[in-house]
């Protein structure tokens, strides 16, 4: 690490694993509720969860996305953030908000819109905060000795997701509206800009860990995020199916949401390639590991589980059943908190100057995770094609069926209590690397690779 | 190969084309959205029902229009489902109508609150969904398989009561309503007298839940009818025996 400014991302860091663990405590909650054992529904009904359990995830992958920023922009910059003064306030902002939110979802205050339910003031203060975050990135991008194309497409990622942010926020008397838009927040950001984010941290990752030449990996990078953009941006039609807008979607989101996966699959292949190809080996195998496996678990989540009920042939029978669960989860597992656990993991031993990749812990942390995942997806799949086949092909009562899926959701809690294990020895070894200290800056830590492939001295 | 500068070229010109049309398809959606989702019948009603939606989130255990959550029924087709009388008074009190089974969050709206929720669902219910949701295609081919023979049915007109105290919003009667309670086990009413002495009907409908604890019958009397409601109700369930 070069920079002191990079070590800002630690505390953004760790406020998410603290997010991620109330996260998963509210999921516990939902399957409980699912499996007939709705105990605290005086207390936190399964709204209250519901909301809790999504609105924490999508706050701890925007904490991870901009502690990566703080520590990915200085160093493709080269130089420290512009205003590092400001870091701190933005952070402890950014944080009451969230603890404002989900208090207010406790005592039924919300907007009521799936994934969006921050009451409109607070989506103003979250605006204003995510403008200061990116004033600040952007000056140090724009003042910086260095502009490379990984830091730009981050940075056209994020500035994007915020911009994207605001449609959502346009209030409409029709219920058809408000969904049309809300689309544009929910979709756009996580099959179009987010997509810009992880390939700008992917590409980051592999040009440490491998030492493979960067004008390469940046060329493929504008090729995989200009897949992305082709796809998605006209897919967002497979949303526009059955909610009363016109049936020209049903073609137009058909087609163009199939291409989707491609530009996973270029993502995963890439990443594989890349990995393999990398002469000088980076100690720090398991951050390697995350970054593949992110790339990887994206394309069947996102990928492949998306495909699985894009078509609208499909989609008429799927829509807004337990299918969209299953695929939700691995998707936004694979793609979005893979990538973030990757960059803790490389950046968490530049911080601090502790090698720790060798632990047992650490091996654990990804193996009990992604199985559970795996586990945890393979049980709401067969739930959700067992509530398809009954409810919506055979015509049986709703509360009938979820009585039958209440034993496949024993079977996700057994999963979600492996995946749980594995955060925990994420979390562990997190803690094990203690916090950053003034040593660690100025050298880098694996002491083999620097930046353009050469070997630097520590 | 493809140099860095054609691939950055790929992406710019592939984001621009490409946000161009989606654009246009938003305009044209635009155009489309009124007739196809009747905006002429959003009255200030619908738009009250809509914003008690919000503002309780209730997209947070339902789907409407197949979005929201699965923890709860799909509502798109409620009251063509369940009818607006079974609609009033399950929303007045929801364990009422599902004793035992998975709990929604009571309200306790007042009269004008209901009548603007059930507002709302009924306009959202004649939106153009491109067939969504969809008959399921197995029900009759399962019908036709299990044997069951269907009694006579009762006389029409059927007694305005039988809407109001809502059991046609579960039962199926003189050929109308049920398909919503049928499986859920609420036997289609015509016949019942075959199965049942008066005195029996009469003790049931005053006190399911005492003769049969539990069962997904709620207890109706006396909040929604009379005793000598009931009577009018068995008068008629028992009238093909006359
Ligand atoms: C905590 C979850 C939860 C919330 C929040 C919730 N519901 Fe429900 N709702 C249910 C469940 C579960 C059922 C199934 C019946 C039952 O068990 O009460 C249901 C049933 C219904 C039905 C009957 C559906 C049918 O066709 O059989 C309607 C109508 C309804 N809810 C409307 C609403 C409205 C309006 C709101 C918001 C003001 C709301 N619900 C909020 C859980 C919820
Ligand atoms: C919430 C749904 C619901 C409503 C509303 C409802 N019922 Fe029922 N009813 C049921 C169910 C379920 C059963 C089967 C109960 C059992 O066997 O446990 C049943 C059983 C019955 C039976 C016995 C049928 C038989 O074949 O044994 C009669 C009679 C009856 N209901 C009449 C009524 C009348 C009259 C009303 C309106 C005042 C009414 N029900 C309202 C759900 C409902
Ligand atoms: C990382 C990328 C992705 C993530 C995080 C993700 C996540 C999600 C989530 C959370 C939902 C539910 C949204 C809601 O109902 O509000 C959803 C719906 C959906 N996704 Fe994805 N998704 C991703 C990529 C894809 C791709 C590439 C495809 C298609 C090939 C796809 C197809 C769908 C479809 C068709 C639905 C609608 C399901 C329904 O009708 O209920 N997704 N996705
Ligand atoms: C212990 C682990 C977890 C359990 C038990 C769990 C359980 C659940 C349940 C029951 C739902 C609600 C489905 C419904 O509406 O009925 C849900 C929703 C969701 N969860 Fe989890 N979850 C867990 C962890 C996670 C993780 C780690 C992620 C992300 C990486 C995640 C992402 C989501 C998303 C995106 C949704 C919304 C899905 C949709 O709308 O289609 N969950 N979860
Ligand atoms: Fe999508």
């Amino acid at each position: 690490m070069k920079f002191k400014s990079q070590q800002f991302g630690y505390w953004f860091f760790a406020s998410a694993m603290l997010l991620l663990v109330l996260q998963v405590l509210y999921g516990f909650i939902m399957g409980f509720a699912h499996m007939g054992y709705d105990n605290l529904h005086e207390w936190i009904p399964f709204n209250t969860a519901r909301a809790v359990h999504t609105n924490l995830l999508v706050v701890w992958l925007l904490l991870g996305f901009m502690g990566s920023a703080y520590y990915i922009i200085p160093e493709e910059a080269d130089r420290e953030i512009y205003w590092p003064k400001l870091v701190m306030p933005q952070l402890i902002s950014f944080l009451l908000v969230g603890v404002v939110a989900v208090g207010g979802y406790h005592v039924n205050w919300w907007e009521g819109r799936k994934f969006l339910e921050i009451p409109r003031p607070l989506d103003w203060l979250v605006v204003a905060n995510v403008l200061l975050f990116l004033a600040n990135v952007g000056m140090t991008i724009w003042n910086g000795k260095r502009f490379t194309t990984t830091s730009i497409v981050l940075y056209l990622g994020l500035l994007f997701a915020a911009l994207l942010y605001l449609p959502g926020m346009i209030a409409f008397d029709n219920q058809t509206l408000d969904s049309f838009y809300r689309w544009w927040v929910v979709h756009l950001w996580v099959e179009g800009v987010w997509e810009l984010i992880m390939g700008g941290m992917l590409c980051f990752l592999l040009i440490k860990l491998t030492g493979i030449d960067r004008e390469v990996l940046e060329k493929w990078l504008y090729i995989i995020v200009g897949l992305t953009f082709l796809s998605g941006i006209l897919g967002t039609g497979h949303h526009y199916y059955y909610i009363g807008t016109p049936s020209y979607w049903l073609w137009i989101g058909g087609v163009f949401s199939a291409l989707e996966p491609v530009a996973f699959l270029g993502m995963a292949i890439y990443a594989i390639a890349v990995a393999r190809k990398g002469e000088r080996k980076h100690p720090n195998r398991i951050a390697l590991q995350w970054t593949v496996g992110s790339a990887i678990v994206a394309f069947v989540g996102a990928g492949f589980l998306g495909l699985a009920h894009t078509l609208p042939q499909v989609n008429l029978w799927t829509h807004g059943t337990l299918v969209t669960a299953m695929h939700g989860h691995m998707a936004f597992w694979g793609a979005y908190a893979m990538i973030n656990f990757a960059i803790i993991a490389y950046a968490l031993p530049q911080m601090t100057g502790r090698k720790l990749w060798d632990q047992p812990s650490a091996m654990l942390a990804f193996w009990c995770s992604n199985i559970g995942m795996i586990c945890m997806t393979g049980a709401f799949a067969v739930a959700g094609i067992t509530q398809v086949n009954l409810e919506r092909r055979m015509g049986l009562d709703f509360l009938r069926v979820q009585e039958e899926l209440h034993v496949h959701f024993f079977g996700l809690i057994l999963a979600a209590c492996l995946f749980a294990l594995g955060i925990g020895f994420f979390i562990l070894n997190f803690i094990r690397h203690g916090t950053p200290n003034t040593e660690a800056i100025g050298m880098d830590v694996d002491g083999s690779i620097s930046d353009e492939g050469e070997f630097a001295t520590s | 190969m493809l140099s860095k500068r054609q691939a950055r070229a790929f992406f710019l010109g592939g984001t621009f084309v490409f946000s161009a049309a989606f654009v246009g398809l938003t305009i044209d959606t635009h155009r489309h959205v009124p007739k196809q989702t009747n905006a002429h019948l959003i009255t200030p009603e619908v738009v009250a029902g809509k914003k008690i939606w919000e503002d309780n989130n209730c997209m947070g255990c339902h789907t409407l229009f197949g979005e929201g959550a699965y923890y709860a029924p799909e509502l798109t087709k409620t009251v063509e489902r369940r009818g607006k009388a079974w609609l009033r008074i399950f929303l007045k009190d929801p364990e009422k109508m599902y004793p035992g089974r998975r709990k929604m969050v009571n309200y306790h709206f007042t009269d004008e609150e209901i009548e603007h929720v059930i507002a709302f669902f009924e306009w959202a219910g004649q939106v153009d969904l491109n067939g969504f949701p969809a008959d399921p295609p197995l029900r009759d081919a399962l019908a036709a398989t299990s044997g069951v023979e269907y009694p006579e049915p009762l006389p029409l007109p059927v007694p305005a009561i039988l809407e109001t105290a809502a059991c046609t919003g579960c039962h199926r009667v003189a050929g109308q309503g049920g398909d919503a309670g049928a499986l859920i086990g609420a036997p289609p009413l015509d016949g019942v007298h075959l199965r049942k002495t008066r005195d029996e009907l009469i003790q049931w409908i005053s006190d399911p839940q005492a003769i049969k604890p539990g069962t997904a019958m709620p207890d109706l009397v006396p909040s929604v009818i009379s005793d000598a409601q009931v009577i009018e109700i068995v008068d008629y369930l028992y009238s093909p025996a006359n």
